[in-house]
């Protein structure tokens, strides 16, 4: 018996205690640690994980609530190695700084970016309210989401 | 010596692995066998520790070692040695570390924290500086004449940990003169919380004996040298070495929680992992202290600063910690910036029961630059005169003295300002306003610096072609070590920059440095690097030039080759020279080590400092347009600009990258980032969800424009870039708020209500009893005479 989840394309099975968050399940059971607990309160975004496709603060989901779920980390993002568009465009813009928030971030872009291609400069800035960086100040992450929509 | 240049937007190498969410930081790293610690910590200010059982917390499940002040003899600190690592006996500030547990699981380490039975009987506390200062206040180290004293000349008495003061020149007299205005003016800020995303976190193991620490710091050989201290071994016993770090801000500049999980992997045996909660974080984070300030000027009518003096409280909490070393910095924060007549300064750092504090981005002159460019508008009310002409007129400029006596070398500032001018002339006409909001707008000056301070790195040639940089540097996200460092080797030898290696920080491989901080990397690790890369081109070179049949001074190194000047394609490859050298010579390596000379400052003119002058000065001039709503006091920054004197811009695009990243730190600094503290002692922001840190609605593009030719000791002129983006953030919101609303802005962060209040009127003026008068009372010890 166990959790059983789809984590980037594996079906995976966790022992963990059901009440355990996510965050923690993907980082100690799958060695996933793309995710980060940062705030564990669900406002910094530096654990968002894709579930069934939303964009979730995957701290303030118990494992339970995974179960049975399509998952999507950071690391299952990059599809055959290469960087996908918000990827590589945060890396042509020199977005990253220290990088701990990165994988939140590019997940939630690379969410707004297949959902919402029309989006606009004040949509991007909405859409990052749940992701805090502290070191880059956002212009840049706004920038890259900018010319990744403007990319074919 | 260089033939390529070593300035180009060289990208990040770091940034693909961090995209894929595959580095691996502090927190990410698992060792097999590993133990989970906890540290139990104070939940009072203040008391005695009149038991302390772990006997029951060792019988729990899954616990493998407990440690308390027991296991951890010596005494850490700056200029004195103040701090123990648990408290011993004694408590002093909430969350103050009693004993640290490993368990098998984290879980049951937490779980036997609340088996260690402990009894504390409440004692005195003082909370502010006001309570630390008042006849008869308690004394949060009543033993302080014991201390071991690491730096002499520091004044110290009852709460007051350390008092720097600058006397130059008569300041009686130049407020006795007839002809000048005096102006006095008092400001205060609170905390703010670096909000560093990678918590403190350490790996440690004990290995044949010598203790090998993984860890996320800004300073690798600090936390050599003072965990042994701490542990009462010897330094050489501890190996440190540093993965990527997860954000620094100067929070990562000191020990943190390395010894506990030392300790606890000497007496299990095993790996100890130990991470800071989130709460841990921000109850016990080193914040950039709280401080209250009173400055006086004496000026002319026709706008010269004849005479001024300030008196500045620093909170240091419950150690002296980082603050006893700031002390030193108002000499240059407030006694910067301006021409000054006679001056005389008082820097004291205060011992309260609250949270240590401890470095934060340009710590210390934040809020002095706040309060000088406040105050300095008041000056040009008063006297009349347009704030910004009275700033061109005022600023240093070559051969000024500064406040300690240090001469000023080329015109800077001043020409900034112009330069500002221009940026603001060019800018787009604002639209009609109409929207019965509060425009105002401001420009401030900064005078900050670079600490230099010791460096040492290696560089090894390879066969291959490429070349490894081993320094004690580390990536803090700046993107010194993964930009500027391999930009300055490669191009000096002529390879690209992803051909230089740069190796991560270990003490066991590289020489003492003193810390990834103060801007100081590019600088002083870029000195030795740059002097380390020059070695092996000399050697690189003579020996090409017996392969070639050329005099090593025709040649030059570019794109990889080794090549005859003016004569493309000729010569040999980098890696066909250096597998001959290895094969004939052995291999190839160079060292370079660096320091700052130090600059004098005029004899008996400072005292308690530790350094006299300031090395490599920098300077930065900011401009704001803000709106204020009168409904809500809310403050809407419409347009914000940057000149910074950058010496020599390498890296261009990372430079703007840090100048984006501090003037949004800024902004939270002076609009919303505060950290305060309850009547019980603890601080009341425990979580994101209480502090409140800029997100992406909230910021605006940075209009940069980066001065370069200023006079730098600095590897190719260059100056650090990181640390001064925040330093005029605060006082240009100020300044311009305080335009705007026609009101005194006395304290920050300007969150709404406070705005609201100073519209209404309802904000009672600054009063600062607890700064003396008369300068002299706000002494231990008069200036320059001996303890």
């Amino acid at each position: 018996m166990g959790l059983s989840m789809t984590i980037n394309g594996d079906h995976l099975t966790s022992t963990a205690d059901p009440v355990t968050p996510l965050v923690d399940v993907l980082r100690e059971d799958f060695h996933l640690t793309g995710a980060k607990p940062v705030c564990r309160e669900g406002f910094c975004g530096a654990c968002m994980v894709l579930i069934d496709g939303n964009p979730t603060p995957s701290c303030l989901i118990p494992a339970a609530l995974a179960q049975g779920c399509d998952i999507r980390t950071v690391e299952g993002l990059a599809a055959n190695g290469r960087l996908n568009p918000i990827q590589a465009a945060l890396e042509a813009c020199d977005a990253v700084q220290c990088g701990m928030c990165f994988p939140g971030m590019v997940v939630s872009l690379t969410h707004l970016l297949t959902t919402r291609p029309e989006a606009t400069r004040d949509d991007i800035r909405a859409a990052l309210t749940g992701n805090i960086c502290r070191c880059t100040g956002y212009e840049r992450i706004i920038e890259a989401a900018l010319l990744a929509l403007a990319t074919p | 010596m260089s033939d390529a240049s070593a300035t180009m937007n060289f990208r990040r190498r770091d940034a693909a692995d961090k995209l894929r969410g595959r580095t691996r930081y502090t927190i990410d790293r698992y060792l097999p066998g590993m133990l989970h610690a906890a540290v139990l910590r104070a939940s009072v200010p203040s008391g005695r520790i009149t038991r302390l059982d772990t006997s029951r917390a060792a019988r729990m499940p899954g616990v493998r070692a407990i440690v308390t002040a027991a296991d951890a003899p010596g005494m850490i600190g700056i200029g004195i040695a103040d701090h123990p690592l648990f408290a011993r006996d004694v408590i002093r500030y909430d969350g103050e570390p009693i004993a640290a547990i490993a368990a098998d699981t984290l879980m049951q380490a937490r779980a036997a924290l609340a088996a260690i039975d402990v009894e504390i009987e409440p004692l005195p506390v003082v909370l502010t500086m006001a309570d630390a200062l008042a006849v008869d206040a308690p004394l949060v180290h009543p033993a302080w004449r014991n201390y071991e004293v690491l730096l002499a000349g520091g004044a110290r008495g009852g709460n007051v940990a350390w008092e720097a003061t600058v006397v130059r020149g008569d300041v009686d007299v130049a407020f006795a003169r007839p002809d000048v205005e005096i102006i006095e003016s008092c400001f205060r800020v609170g905390r703010q919380n670096h909000v560093a995303f990678e918590p403190r976190a350490v790996v440690a193991s004990y290995e044949d004996g010598r203790f090998h620490i993984e860890t996320s710091t800004q300073v690798p050989w600090t936390i050599r040298n003072a965990t042994a201290r701490l542990l009462g071994v010897p330094a050489s016993q501890v190996r440190v070495t540093v993965p990527p770090v997860g954000g620094g801000f100067g929070l990562k500049f000191d020990l943190a929680i390395e010894p506990f999980a030392a300790l606890l992997a000497r007496a299990s045996g095993r790996p100890v992992r130990l991470v800071n909660s989130r709460e841990e974080e921000m109850l016990t984070c080193l914040f950039r202290e709280n401080a209250d300030i009173r400055i006086r000027s004496a000026v002319t009518r026709r706008g010269e600063i004849v005479g001024r003096e300030a008196v500045v409280l620093m909170d240091c909490g419950a150690y002296g910690g980082e603050q006893i070393f700031l002390t030193t910095m108002t000499a240059h924060t407030l006694g910067g910036n301006y021409r000054l007549g006679a001056v005389r300064l008082v820097s004291r750092a205060i011992y309260t029961n609250t949270a240590p504090n401890g470095a934060f981005r340009a710590c210390n002159g934040v809020y002095n630059t706040f309060a000088l460019e406040r105050h300095t508008d008041e000056i040009a009310a008063r006297i009349g005169m347009d704030p910004l002409v009275f700033r061109r007129r005022n600023v240093l400029g070559d051969s000024d003295f500064g406040a300690t006596g240090q001469v000023f070398e080329g015109d800077v500032l001043g020409p900034m300002l112009d330069r500002m001018d221009t940026m603001r002339d060019a800018a787009a006409i604002p639209p009609k306003r109409t929207d019965g909001r509060l425009y105002g707008r401001a420009t401030a000056v900064g005078t900050w610096f670079v600490f230099v301070g010791p460096s040492a790195a290696t560089v090894n040639m390879n066969a291959d072609g490429t070349a490894t940089l081993v320094t004690s540097g580390v990536e803090i996200g700046s993107g010194s070590m993964m930009q500027a460092l391999p930009q300055i080797v490669a191009g000096t030898l002529g390879l690209a920059p992803d051909d230089v290696i740069v190796r991560a920080a270990d003490t066991d491989a590289a020489g003492y440095d003193v810390g990834v901080g103060g801007g100081r990397t590019t600088v002083s690790l870029g000195a030795a690097s740059l002097s380390a890369a020059q070695e092996v081109r000399t050697k690189l070179l003579k020996v090409a030039s017996e392969m070639i049949e050329a005099a090593p001074g025709d040649l030059v190194m570019r794109a990889g080759r080794i090549e005859i000047a003016g004569a493309p394609g000729s010569g040999r490859t980098i890696s066909e020279v250096a597998t001959r050298a290895q094969a004939q010579f052995g291999p190839v390596s160079g060292t370079g080590a660096f320091t700052g000379s130090g600059v004098p400052a005029m004899p008996g003119c400072v005292a308690g400092h530790f350094i006299d002058a300031i090395d490599i000065p920098v300077f930065a001039v900011h401009d704001c347009e803000v709106a204020v709503d009168t409904e809500t006091g809310h403050v809407e920054v419409l347009s914000y600009r940057v000149v910074q004197d950058v010496g020599r811009a390498l890296n261009p695009r990372a430079i703007h990258g840090q100048i984006q990243g501090g003037v949004v730190q800024g902004l939270g600094y002076a609009l919303h980032e505060e950290v305060t503290i309850g009547s019980n002692g603890r601080v009341r922001q425990n979580g994101f969800e209480t502090y409140r840190v800029p997100l992406a609605l909230d910021i605006l593009p940075v209009e940069i424009n980066l001065y370069e030719g200023a006079p730098s000791i600095g590897p190719l002129g260059t100056k650090g870039a990181g640390e001064v983006p925040i330093l005029n953030v605060g006082a240009a919101i100020a300044c311009a708020v305080a335009n705007a609303t026609g009101k005194r802005v006395q304290e920050l962060p300007l969150t709404p209500p406070r705005v609201l209040a100073l519209l209404l009127d309802r904000e009672p003026a600054l009063s600062l009893p607890h700064i003396a008068d008369s300068w002299i009372d706000n002494l231990v010890r008069p200036h320059g005479t001996a303890e």
